[in-house]
């Protein structure tokens, strides 16, 4: 597998690979901001391209890194070999119809979990560590930190209810 | 005022239609200096600051390529961009000029004519190939190199056009020299422009605008045409920070652009005297001449006449260049036929780079067709 880089004049960079099977991937980022990816199948002629703003390139690279649990809901995490093997998930969820008009208190998140709810999305605005008075409403996303174990427990007992 | 107001909002309206069609804008913004312009009522009129903004827009189309014009990358690639630039050039340069000296035109319109009819326009060739996703293509590598010659083959025409009377050496010189001392104060003030690009404050902005300004009015006392000291700015930047100096230029081109066009197509005159019999051929050979060129490109390059087939379907729209050709020389018999031959050759270029897929596979299918047919003879 090598990976070629080339400036191409008035267009932007393009990066191009050749997998082990003999598929070819391209990804060129052009000067306009938007990305596109092709891909050419071995023996085909005609390539096959998705254009991507930035932010959909960057949820493409986390599936691809294998950090995506399931759709629509991101997951990153993150180990800190130094401090005796350190393992942190940050996840986020959609709130269920359960959760709306409810406090982070009222839900009893953290004694029940163990996990924290660190922001919030709201119309894309971000409301970072959210005080226990906060109250959630429908169409917000939450990203919650904590082990693995604690982020399953957020993920069966909160919201499922 | 109001003309340039009309013009402004005549654009906005235009760009927001042809954006949503995903067409190139261009000859619609000549067209619509066209009709609000002369032969429609005139509405529209020349005035001092339609000139300026005009003007403008001349110098900062050229600024911006003199900023994407990089030696040391064009001396690394050099045989890829000089075997299709020459072969380009050559077929273009030859069927243009033929065309235009044998219906009646001078020599030197001729050959302005020529120039006009061979330089492609880089910014519609370059958003056909994001817009139609063919980057990948192995073609569209040939397109882009091919953009990179025909904007250095531009540059020897501007001098050559633009010197006039002067003797052809010693101008040329007098351009080297410009040059020369452009590149060494954006080599030693490196650090200095950098530091004024860095800030987020008015500055980047005011100095990009001045700097442009000033090189271009300094360029009467030099006796070096301002189109020639404007590239050689853009050069000389382009070996310090050319991504921001893109940015915070851009505006200026792209509005004062706009204009440009506009008013081109104001100066433009179809009803008086205009020969739709020459008008019509030039067209339709510009379009032909790159088919040429393309197939000859195609099959020398990738060894394939569908290549060139794609190569033509990207690099028939003149624009941009062609324009400041004719403006820059000043003949409205020229501007006019140039005007007619870039409304052309973009809005049928748009559509052959739009559909080039299907028209290559329609070939591929039915030649394979037809082989099927003879061997069952």
């Amino acid at each position: 597998m090598a990976l070629r880089s080339l400036n191409l004049p008035g267009v932007g960079t393009k990066y191009e690979f050749e997998t082990d099977k003999g598929d070819t991937v391209a990804i060129f980022f052009t000067k306009t901001g938007i990305i596109q990816m092709y891909t050419l199948q071995k023996g085909c002629k005609t390539p096959s391209a998705a254009e991507m703003s930035p932010v959909e390139a960057r949820r493409l690279g986390n599936i691809l890194s294998g950090a995506i649990i399931e759709a629509d809901q991101e997951s990153v995490e993150i180990a800190f070999s130094a401090l005796a093997d350190l393992r942190i998930t940050i996840h986020t969820f959609f709130v269920t119809p359960a959760f709306v008009g409810k406090t982070i208190e009222d839900l009893q998140i953290r004694a029940k979990t163990g996990a924290t709810v660190i922001a919030v999305c709201r119309h894309d605005r971000n409301i970072i560590n959210p005080p226990p008075t906060f109250a959630f409403e429908e169409g917000d996303a939450a990203l919650v930190i904590g082990e693995s174990d604690q982020i399953k427990k957020f993920e069966s007992e909160i919201m499922v209810k | 005022m109001e003309s340039l107001v009309l013009a402004l909002f005549v654009c906005l309206v235009l760009a927001l239609i042809t954006k949503y069609l995903s067409i190139p804008a261009v000859p619609f913004y000549i067209l619509a200096g066209v009709i609000l312009g002369k032969a429609g009522g005139g509405m529209l009129t020349t005035n001092e600051i339609s000139h300026f903004f005009s003007e403008m827009g001349l110098i900062f189309l050229l600024f911006f390529m003199g900023l994407g014009l990089k030696p040391e990358r064009i001396a690394s690639n050099r045989t890829a961009v000089l075997a299709s630039g020459i072969i380009d050039l050559n077929i273009n340069m030859i069927i243009g000029f033929a065309a235009a000296y044998l219906l009646g035109f001078s020599l030197m319109e001729s050959i302005i004519i020529a120039s006009a009819f061979y330089i492609s326009s880089t910014a519609m060739a370059l958003t056909s190939l994001i817009e139609n996703r063919k980057l990948m293509l192995r073609e569209s590598d040939t397109v882009i190199w091919l953009m990179v010659f025909e904007d250095l083959v531009l540059i020897v025409f501007l001098a050559i056009i633009s010197a006039g009377n002067q003797n052809l050496v010693f101008f040329l010189i007098k351009i080297l020299a410009v040059l020369g001392v452009l590149y060494a104060l954006a080599h030693y003030g490196k650090e200095f422009l950098v530091s004024i690009l860095d800030r987020d404050d008015e500055l980047p902005i005011l100095f990009t605008f001045a700097a442009v300004l000033i090189t271009a009015s300094f360029a009467l006392y030099l006796g070096v045409p301002e189109t020639m000291m404007v590239i050689a700015l853009g050069v000389a930047f382009a070996t310090t920070d050319p991504d921001a100096f893109e940015q915070h230029a851009r505006p200026f081109k792209d509005v004062f652009l706009v204009v440009f066009f506009v008013f081109f197509g104001v100066t433009v005159d179809f009803s008086g005297g205009a020969n739709w019999f020459v008008i019509g051929a030039i067209s339709i050979l510009a379009v032909v001449s790159k088919l040429v060129s393309g197939l000859l490109t195609g099959m020398f390059i990738h060894g394939s006449a569908l290549s060139g087939l794609e190569i033509w379907a990207n690099t028939i729209a003149r624009g941009e260049f062609s324009i400041a050709l004719a403006v820059i020389y000043g003949s409205p018999v020229v501007g006019t036929t140039i005007a007619a031959m870039v409304i052309v050759t973009s809005i049928v270029g748009s559509f052959i780079a739009k559909y080039s897929g299907i028209l290559r596979r329609g070939i591929v299918s039915h030649s394979r067709h037809k082989a099927l047919l003879r061997r069952s003879h």
